[in-house]
């Protein structure tokens, strides 16, 4: 059996009185996508930030690669990649300047081949020069898509990937995770929708009074179906 | 580093701010000692470092500044970036806009308290170079602290300026005795309490950076 990529072991999160998460028992190969739904404040949010290291989880373990994320060295956190609400990119700097800027953070070969290579898989090859300050909400949004799958990490996580895009940006961020799935990559997102991803088989997963649960299947999800529990497995 | 001098070229406004806070330190200074004590070099150096420190803090919070919008500092933990390395980043950064202002303020202070630019020049610039580096690493390191609570801006001095009393007093005294004419032997004392100081915060924000600046 091939070692997880993501695997939380009873993982809570407690911010004061208020428990965000709670016994969330998760397990990702590589090559898996899976979708994470939930309401505003549900957690979302906060596991996607632990599993990158970002934060410690109050009880219980949160692994990637096998790595306690509390203690992530650098070799590790090379291979994931985070898009967060926040989009981590710099106003007064172009999208070129923030692409190459993470290229080279990242040691990749020939920072400004990649980051054109990029700004063209998100569509922004036409505004390249242009400074982050002046993007639309929906322009940040494919330039943070962008700065996170930039290395090629082998684990993605993405807070709500869809936000603000238009059809055609949903699109390319939709075939962008369907590449990242089907070169082996875990992919795991958050999300008030289900998107469609063809080719893909994605899991679904919902976040409700701070408990992680599996969906069956995604259709479930739409019919209203039955949930299976996945605590304590 | 080469990120931070772009954004600072493109903008200026660290630059401007710097360069119009010593030109206002050192005119009410000016205007507060009276012409009686216009020539003293020991007036000259006090104002000098009030001008540096005031400088010095402005510079530190903005060297930051930037990795708070949009959340890039997480950006730059999250990668495989060693924090160290970034605190070495940002403090250059730092030090880079501190001389910037030092140079501005020593050209105002020789404008201002009637002195000449002449070799004492040359013997105040190791002790501002020693007072750079001192105060941009306690403030760099203090900031990445100040940074992530309200109010920050006001904490970062009432931090940063009593831990940098030794140094500033010791960086005073000596920029006094250069600018009298004194030869560096005269001024060892002062010289050695500010490499102690350098060497201290150096060394403490190179191994506690990445215990500040966390995400959290």
């Amino acid at each position: 059996m091939p070692a997880p990529v993501v695997e939380t072991r009873s993982l809570a999160k407690t911010y004061g009185p208020a428990v965000v998460l709670r016994e969330v028992q998760l397990r990702l190969l590589a090559g898996a996508g899976a979708f994470i739904i939930g309401g505003n404040g549900a957690g979302k949010s906060t596991l996607l930030r632990i599993l990158a290291g970002l934060e410690a989880p109050s009880d219980g373990q949160a692994l990637v690669f096998g790595q306690d994320t509390r203690r992530l060295a650098a070799r590790y956190r090379r291979r994931i990649g985070l898009m967060a609400h926040q989009s981590f990119l710099y106003p007064n700097l172009t999208a070129r300047e923030n692409l190459e800027f993470y290229a080279e953070l990242y040691s990749l070969a020939d920072p400004r081949a990649c980051a054109h290579q990029w700004l063209g898989r998100v569509g922004l090859a036409e505004v390249a020069d242009t400074r982050v300050r002046a993007f639309s909400r929906g322009m940040e949004q494919r330039l943070s898509v962008a700065r996170a799958m930039l290395a090629e990490p082998a684990l993605l996580l993405l807070d709500e990937p869809f936000a603000s895009l238009d059809h055609d940006g949903a699109e390319i961020v939709a075939a962008l995770i369907r590449g990242a799935v089907e070169r082996g990559a875990c992919v795991l997102a958050t999300t008030h929708g289900i998107p469609e991803i063809d080719g893909v088989e994605l899991a679904v997963f919902e976040i409700s009074r701070g408990r992680l649960m599996q969906h069956a299947h995604k259709e479930e999800v739409r019919r209203g179906g039955r949930i299976r529990s996945l605590l304590g497995r | 580093m080469r990120k931070d001098l772009r954004l600072e070229l493109r903008s200026g406004e660290s630059t401007l701010a710097l360069l119009a806070l010593s030109m206002l330190v050192l005119v009410v200074l000016v205007f507060a000692l009276g012409a009686a004590r216009m020539r003293s070099v020991d007036a000259a150096a006090g104002a000098l470092w009030v001008a540096m420190v005031f400088a010095g803090m402005l510079g530190a919070n903005r060297a930051l500044l930037a990795e708070r919008d949009n959340g890039a500092i997480r950006g730059l933990l999250l990668s495989p970036l060693d924090p160290s390395t970034l605190y070495a980043a940002k403090l250059c950064a730092a030090l880079i806009f501190m001389a910037v202002a030092e140079v501005g303020a020593v050209i105002l202070m020789v404008l201002f308290f009637n002195l000449d630019f002449d070799a004492s020049m040359a013997r105040l610039a190791p002790i501002l170079v020693l007072g750079a580096i001192g105060f941009s690493a306690l403030a760099t390191l203090l900031s990445a602290i100040t940074g992530r609570t309200r109010g920050g801006d006001m904490l970062l001095p009432i931090l940063a300026v009593p831990i940098f009393v030794p140094a500033l007093i010791a960086g005073v005294k000596a920029s006094a005795a250069a600018l009298a004419g004194a030869p560096f032997e005269s001024m060892g004392d002062w010289l050695k309490i500010m490499i102690a100081f350098d060497v201290l915060f150096v060394t403490a924000g190179y191994l506690l950076f990445e215990h500040v600046v966390g995400g959290e």
